[in-house]
């Protein structure tokens, strides 16, 4: 096992309400090596966006970090201040969230919004800027010559990967991403997987993945935990949780994804909601 | 689950040769399809195939360029006036993709049921609403002491979509089309949201046309799948022959999509290639045969 890029060490992370706190987040430790790609899985509500978001340092109150560490690279992740973390942010760390029509600014073109990027980050020049940003898009799938396009005249699936081209552009170590493809349709969803699978091979980023598809999870992870009312239950490669899962939790929610081809006799788990 | 209509079964709703056209845009492309009481379509295709179209074209929310629509066997693709929309409405009701959005969040879940019920059943006293809301709710596997005085913030996406059900149910349609009901819920809960679904219309005699890009979950609720590219239909039949053996290029890639455990992506299975193929192979003139008794696909001309 290579160097952990990434340890989140006894992560808590509280919500302030009206009825005092309640802990979202309950000591949740991991590693993620350079280079890997690690899912978190969990229902809606088990805490798993949380943890991303407090790793890229975006919680907003009323959610805290209440105790723990996250370190990147050698990097104490919660001790940095605002403007160190406006530079870290995008260089060594960057986040691709689930809308991209969201992430994009309707009213800039892409060339644009890819110069405010590489500015903010002291890269300047126009023609150095214009010459990276074709490069990104090409790297994406995307024809160079669309840069001065407004986010509109793309389809979903280019608007996501131009948001995956502009996180990746000053070559961060981790790339946070939170149900990346949960609004596009399975056809695109899994040829951007299969880019972003290929691109971390060729530029050996690690990727945080947020999902509640476990199936696509076993598809595009190398490891994967799964949450559960804030604590991360089990952590293991796919095969193992699939042949073995240590928890019962685990093995329902394995065993409540409708299968396309169903085996004879085979029982499917109906899961009950966890109440809001 | 078993396939073929009964036969003698007269559709409920029926499209013939429908056609949206926006501008030169032709969003749906002379579609035909039935559906009969007590049974489910399930319309799947990706973002932009036209099958949103097609629900806004069923429920008069737009208006066809060409083609017809049939209720009961009268033709409804041109009502005129507002009293035959609304009665048309009261029979083919819709339950929308996004649960959060389609519910008031300013009233609780007795409001949305009540509301209904009075406009469309004034008949009933106050005492026979409230008896008609509880069933409603256990109809949909709520717990009416419990569910009654919430509000949608205080439930989960897929409470807040069995209530969705509860109030297109209220008015006994005849019709009920589901747009994406689960597409944004959990995986994990998708099943048994599905499943009422599924009890509800045979035990009521439901027609439903169930509309989702999620062709893994047709097998749980609709007897018949017919597949949408691009405006068309390209492939339709009982949903276990189209999952199972599928004929059309398109449903092959959108089945080889599907996220399957146990399988990683890697070398050698890479669908990339495969999806720009078919997209290109799959414009142009065709039309639909019939491959085996109820299996329609369409090949090109």
């Amino acid at each position: 096992m290579t160097e952990p890029i990434l340890s989140v060490r006894d992560l808590c992370v509280d919500y302030a309400t009206p009825n005092g706190l309640t802990r979202a987040v309950k000591n949740v430790s991991f590693d993620i090596s350079a280079g890997e790609v690690l899912g978190l899985a969990g229902e809606s509500g088990s805490g798993k966006s949380t943890v991303a978001f407090a790793i890229a340092r975006l919680h907003r109150p009323p959610a805290f970090i209440t105790g723990g560490s996250i370190t990147l690279a050698g990097t104490d992740v919660l001790a940095l201040n605002d403007r160190e973390l406006r530079a870290w942010r995008w260089r060594d760390l960057s986040v691709v969230l689930q809308s991209a029509m969201n992430a994009l600014n309707p009213v800039l073109r892409v060339s644009a919004q890819f110069a405010d990027m590489f500015k903010a980050h002291g890269v300047s020049g126009k023609a150095d800027i214009r010459a990276r940003t074709a490069e990104l898009l090409q790297m994406v799938g995307i024809k160079p010559e669309r840069m001065d396009d407004y986010p509109h005249q793309f389809s979903g699936g280019m608007r996501q990967r131009i948001v995956i081209a502009m996180a990746l552009a000053l070559r961060p170590k981790l790339v946070v991403m939170d149900e990346p493809t949960t609004a596009l349709d399975v056809v695109v969803q899994r040829e951007l997987l299969e880019e972003v699978a290929a691109l971390r091979h060729k530029l050996g980023f690690a990727v945080l993945f947020i999902t509640h598809d476990l199936a696509l999870m076993s598809q595009f992870c190398d490891r994967v935990g799964v949450m559960l009312r804030g604590q991360l239950i089990e952590l293991s490669t796919p095969t193992a949780m699939i042949s073995c899962p240590q928890q019962d939790y685990t093995r329902r929610l394995w065993a409540s994804i409708p299968p396309l081809h169903p085996k004879p006799g085979e029982t499917l788990v109906r899961m009950k909601e966890t109440p809001q | 689950m078993n396939g073929l209509p009964e036969l003698g079964t007269r559709p409920v709703l029926e499209a013939r040769g429908l056609t949206m056209r926006f501008g030169s845009f032709c969003a749906l492309n002379n579609a035909d399809f039935s559906l009969y009481p007590g049974r489910a379509l399930a319309l799947v295709g990706e973002s932009g195939s036209g099958k949103s179209t097609c629900a806004k074209l069923l429920t008069h929310v737009l208006t066809a360029s060409a083609g017809h629509i049939f209720h009961a066997g009268r033709d409804v693709t041109n009502l005129t006036g507002r009293k035959a929309v609304l009665e048309y409405r009261s029979a083919v009701q819709m339950v929308f993709q996004d649960p959060f959005a389609a519910l008031n969040p300013a009233h609780n879940v007795e409001h949305h049921l009540t509301r209904p019920l009075a406009l469309h059943r004034p008949d009933l006293s106050a005492a026979q609403r409230r008896d008609a809301v509880a069933d409603l709710l256990r109809a949909v596997d709520l717990d009416p002491a419990i569910t009654l005085r919430k509000y949608p913030h205080e439930m989960s996406g897929g409470q807040r979509q069995r209530v969705n059900l509860a109030r297109a149910l209220a008015v006994n349609p005849s019709v009920v089309i589901a747009d994406e009901p689960t597409s944004m819920l959990d995986v994990s809960i998708r099943l048994s949201v599905l499943d009422t679904f599924r009890d509800l219309k045979r035990e009521r005699g439901i027609a439903m046309l169930y509309i989702t890009h999620d062709i893994a979950t047709a097998r749980y609720v609709a007897e018949e799948t017919a597949v949408i590219f691009r405006g068309r239909i390209v492939e339709r039949g009982p949903t276990a022959q189209v999952i199972d053996s599928p004929r059309h290029p398109y449903t092959r890639l959108l089945l080889a999509a599907v996220p399957e455990v146990g399988s990683p992506f890697g070398e050698g299975n890479s669908l990339a290639p495969l999806a720009a193929q078919v997209r290109e192979s799959c414009e142009g003139p065709g039309d639909l045969r019939e491959v085996t008794p109820g299996h329609w696909v369409r090949f090109a001309a």
